[in-house]
């Protein structure tokens, strides 16, 4: 055998052989739907593949059909339409930072998409991809709770819309149908004074999967709250609305409540688990913290 | 499948798989192996690439997903004879010790300073947040991006003049 | 690369660094100016050329089946359906390489495959090799093996793996040696302590992780009977002579190249992809290469030693120590590597840069299915330094004096005595250091 000398990498094109089946990248909804419609189940869905890809690494081989959304310029819109905002489901968390319209109307969700993971995986991850994972850690999700967000979810026939505390059953798991496709996010607006807080905890400041998240969203009449949105992730199977915290804020000013104790009142309603982000003890002392954190952050906001 | 890709300005139609990831492709078919593999999962930002203007981790991008767009790698800033302000600084700020983590952390420092000049020190920090050095550089490296906005700034003043 | 040579010639330097200072080329001297790497224009442009990114025309990819269970009987492999798998080209079990002899750092405890009738020792241990034209072939063929195994207790406790009815990991014991320290009169210098503290301190794996991943390309030049393996170690000859040893080839046939190494901290002491790549090369003829994935490099490759640590410190009335016993339990998983000699390292630092006159010590590195452990920044004693401190924090508190006043008074000095007896004579700097961190951190005496 001729001695040979190690070269580098060399471009040199090749194909490596085809195990997929189908590729599919629709141009259009319409048709990305019908495929959805055909192939159901044995879709995979690929959004940003920022999930995606790391679920699957080193097994990409093994993916059968692929349904692209990339090229499907109708979910990059950020709308406002009837007094709602409508945010395309391929809208990346980098354009939710980046836009006025969110970084104004709703900046809970602007601050949240801005702690997603780096740099790196924010010009890629989408708002969909981030609701359909249904990690209860999304970022995204306690925000969307809070701003009582709708999702439409759209087949080849019809649509439905489903409020998103409705939308999560369970880790990874939500009621989307094997036909169905998430195609925009909803969210109402206010003529009210509306103010909001959003605090993640975790180990590190980039990169890191949130040991807590907390959303605070109210609105003002005056200095009287008259709606009020709490969630929370990464503290139940699926990110949660504290709805009996509302209940307590509804009514009343800034000053009439009690911080801490709606902090505690905060720990006593959700039901987090050890694991290795963080023990249950761990984060239950921690709720009470960021409770109280955002509370202080809303009442700076609104008398500045 | 086919893809169209511009890669450091040159236009290129390549056959590709589904589970070529962009990573795959300019490493193996492209032969940029500037561009690295560190965890393989989006969290070292060894395999960032500039695409479409962003900072994207090519570990996390299926090649067909890459259809149509501009990627820039480090091979498309400067050769060893003449080096881009950035990779210079870091050459001269002392910033490169094993060297596996500095093409992505060249492409981060690069998309930085496009948008932001004059950064502070946390917008640094900020911009860098996807890149990791295990031999813990980091000071160093801050210092090369700070000498980078120097040097860039004084090169854009005479290019104005 | 003459031109590299030139350079390097130019500025003086015989390694990696390069003057930029004209007048330190006169003088010779580095000392005291900056000086940049000679590789850096490389790694800044990405030309720099790392283990993965070495290639060959016809080169094959590998894949290795590892372990099923951390501890148990391999019963049966049958590659059978992974051989039909289109691409693949050879698949290596253990009875391929009936002459092929373990290796290790230290003690060659480390088998290259685990054969039917012997043990899996840990989830790293490698059953086959699989060799392909693509690596997803090799991925296909890697998950179709199929593996039979009887399961044993698995240890991942290292005082339950000293236990008399623990299962023998290794033929000899699971303890894989002790050592100890005399110094003093122990016993009677607790008795005159005004203080003894006694605490158990326990630290855990770390991964070095390295943003490189274990990586290298091998080929067999059958003419001359030499294989040539690119990839990383930070023990060129002693690799070079371990895979000799294993391959039952003479040094002078297997050449070890380093390429760049995208760092290494310690986890690249160890033989990782080396054997496997020369067998691969020599059997298929043709150039072969392999790469860990992240999860493949955790769970195969070496760690920071979790270390037990139980310290019984005595202290006077005046706050200087009087005596010290330690023991350290250090885990080191599967296979020794480095952990003879990290874990009795640790115990000799067992008293940090402190003066004590009575010391005992004992040290036991001891197996475990864990995945093995070797060497990290610092061998050992950081480890240890996280429990003498602690003690030292405990002490000042319970003196009810200032934690950095109580440090100062046991400060090593010029001609203090190691617990392993080596006399410091001269350089010992470490009361300015402390002096000098009291300083810029304003401090005030620490909290009651």
């Amino acid at each position: 055998m001729m001695r040979k000398s190690p070269m580098k990498q060399e471009n040199r094109q090749t194909i490596s052989g085809a195990d997929f089946k189908e590729y599919f990248q629709p141009e259009n909804l319409q048709k990305a739907l019908e495929i959805k419609a055909e192939y159901k189940e044995e879709l995979k869905v690929a959004a940003g593949s920022t999930d995606l890809l790391v679920a699957n690494y080193e097994k990409l081989h093994e993916i059968e059909y692929w349904l692209d959304l990339v090229k499907l310029d109708e979910l990059k819109e950020i709308k406002v339409k009837d007094n709602k905002l409508h945010i395309g489901a391929m809208v990346t968390h980098l354009d939710l930072m980046d836009s006025d319209l969110i970084k104004d109307k709703l900046p809970v969700l602007a601050a949240a998409a801005e702690d997603v993971g780096s740099p790196q995986i924010r010009s890629r991850g989408t708002i969909g991809g981030n609701i359909c994972t249904s990690s209860p850690a999304g970022d995204l999700l306690a925000p969307l709770l809070s701003y009582e967000a709708s999702f439409k979810l759209q087949t080849e026939a019809g649509e439905r819309i489903v409020k998103a505390e409705d939308f999560f059953t369970g880790p990874k798991r939500n009621l989307m149908e094997a036909d169905e496709l998430l195609t925009e996010i909803i969210i109402p607006m206010t003529e009210n004074k509306r103010e909001g807080a959003w605090i993640k905890v975790g180990r590190r400041k980039a990169l890191v999967i949130s040991t807590l998240t907390l959303a605070v969203v109210m609105e003002f009449e005056g200095e009287k709250i008259v709606k009020a949105g709490v969630a929370m992730g990464s503290v139940a199977p699926t990110p949660v609305r504290l709805k009996g915290i509302e209940a307590v804020m509804i009514d009343q000013t800034l000053k009439d409540l009690d911080y801490k104790a709606l902090g505690k009142e905060v720990k006593s309603s959700i039901n987090p688990i050890d694991d290795l982000r963080g023990t249950k003890e761990y984060r239950e002392d921690v709720a009470v913290d960021v409770m109280v954190r955002a509370l202080n952050e809303i009442e700076r906001k609104v008398s500045s | 499948m086919q893809i169209t890709i511009t890669v450091n300005g040159a236009k290129r139609e390549l056959e590709v798989t589904p589970y070529t990831r962009l990573l795959d492709l300019l490493r193996e078919d492209l032969g940029l192996t500037g561009v690295k593999e560190g965890c393989g999962k989006g969290e070292c930002g060894a395999c960032t690439v500039i695409m479409n203007g962003e900072l994207t981790a090519s570990c996390l991008v299926p090649a067909p997903q890459a259809d149509q767009a501009e990627i820039v790698t480090v091979e498309g800033l400067g050769t060893k004879d003449d080096l881009h302000p950035i990779q210079e600084s870091f050459v001269e700020a002392g910033a490169v010790q094993c060297g596996y983590c500095i093409p992505g952390m060249v492409l981060a420092s690069k998309r930085l300073l496009d948008e932001k000049p004059k950064p502070t020190e946390k917008e640094v920090r900020y911009g860098l947040s996807g890149n990791i050095c295990r031999c813990t550089g980091y000071a160093k490296i801050i210092d090369a991006v700070m000498l980078a906005a120097d040097k860039l700034a004084v090169e854009g003043s005479d290019s104005n003049d | 690369m003459t031109d590299q040579n030139k350079r390097i010639k130019d500025y003086f330097c015989k390694h990696t660094t390069r003057c930029t200072i004209e007048g330190v080329k006169k003088s010779k001297r580095f000392v005291g100016h900056d000086i940049l790497k000679a590789d850096a224009w490389d790694k800044v442009t990405g030309e720099a050329v790392y283990p993965d990114d070495i290639s060959f025309d016809d080169m094959l990819h590998i894949k290795i089946k590892r372990a099923v269970h951390p501890h148990a009987i391999l019963k049966d492999i049958d590659i059978s359906r992974a051989k039909k798998v289109q691409g693949v080209v050879d698949i290596i079990v253990a009875e391929d390489i009936p002459d092929v002899r373990q290796f290790g750092l230290i003690i060659r405890d480390q088998p290259v495959l685990i054969a039917p009738g012997e043990k899996m020792r840990y989830m790293g241990d490698a059953l086959a090799i699989i060799v392909a034209e693509t690596k997803e072939a090799a991925k296909k063929a890697r998950d179709l093996i199929q593996v039979k195994v009887e399961e044993l207790e698995v240890i991942t406790d290292p005082f339950r793996a000293m236990e008399a009815d623990a299962p023998n990991i290794h033929p000899d014991g699971n303890i894989v040696i002790t050592h100890h320290l005399n110094r003093g009169d122990v016993d009677e210098a607790f008795k005159n302590s005004a203080i003894v503290e006694e605490n158990r301190y326990q630290t855990q794996f770390i991964d070095q992780l390295p943003m490189q991943n274990e990586a290298g390309v091998a080929l067999y030049d059958e003419r001359h009977g030499v294989v040539d393996i690119w990839a990383a170690t930070q023990w060129l000859h002693d690799t070079q002579a371990d895979v000799a040893q294993s391959l039952r080839l003479s040094k002078d046939q297997v050449r070890i190249i380093q390429p760049t190494i995208g760092g290494a901290f310690g986890k690249k002491e160890d033989v990782s992809v080396h054997i496997h790549l020369a067998i691969a090369a020599m059997r298929t003829g043709r150039p072969v290469k392999l790469c860990f994935t992240r999860e493949e490099s955790m769970i195969t490759q070496s760690k920071r030693h979790p270390i037990t640590i139980i310290n019984k410190t005595g202290v006077d009335r005046d706050g200087y120590l009087t005596a010290w016993e330690t023991k350290f339990v250090g885990d080191t998983g599967a296979y020794a590597s480095s952990g003879p000699a990290v874990v009795h390292k640790g115990m000799y630092h067992a008293t940090g840069p402190y003066n004590c006159p009575n010391l005992r010590g004992v040290s036991h590195a001891v197996y475990t299915n864990n995945t093995y452990a070797g060497a990290m920044r610092g061998f050992g004693t950081a480890q240890g330094a996280f429990a003498y401190e602690q003690q030292m924090d405990i002490l000042a508190h319970k003196l009810n004096i200032d934690p950095a006043e109580f440090r100062l008074k046991n400060i090593y000095q010029k001609d203090s005595i190691t617990p392993n007896g080596q006399q410091l004579t001269h350089s010992v700097n470490a009361e300015e250091t402390i002096k000098r961190v009291m300083e810029l951190s304003d401090w005030k005496g620490g909290r009651k």
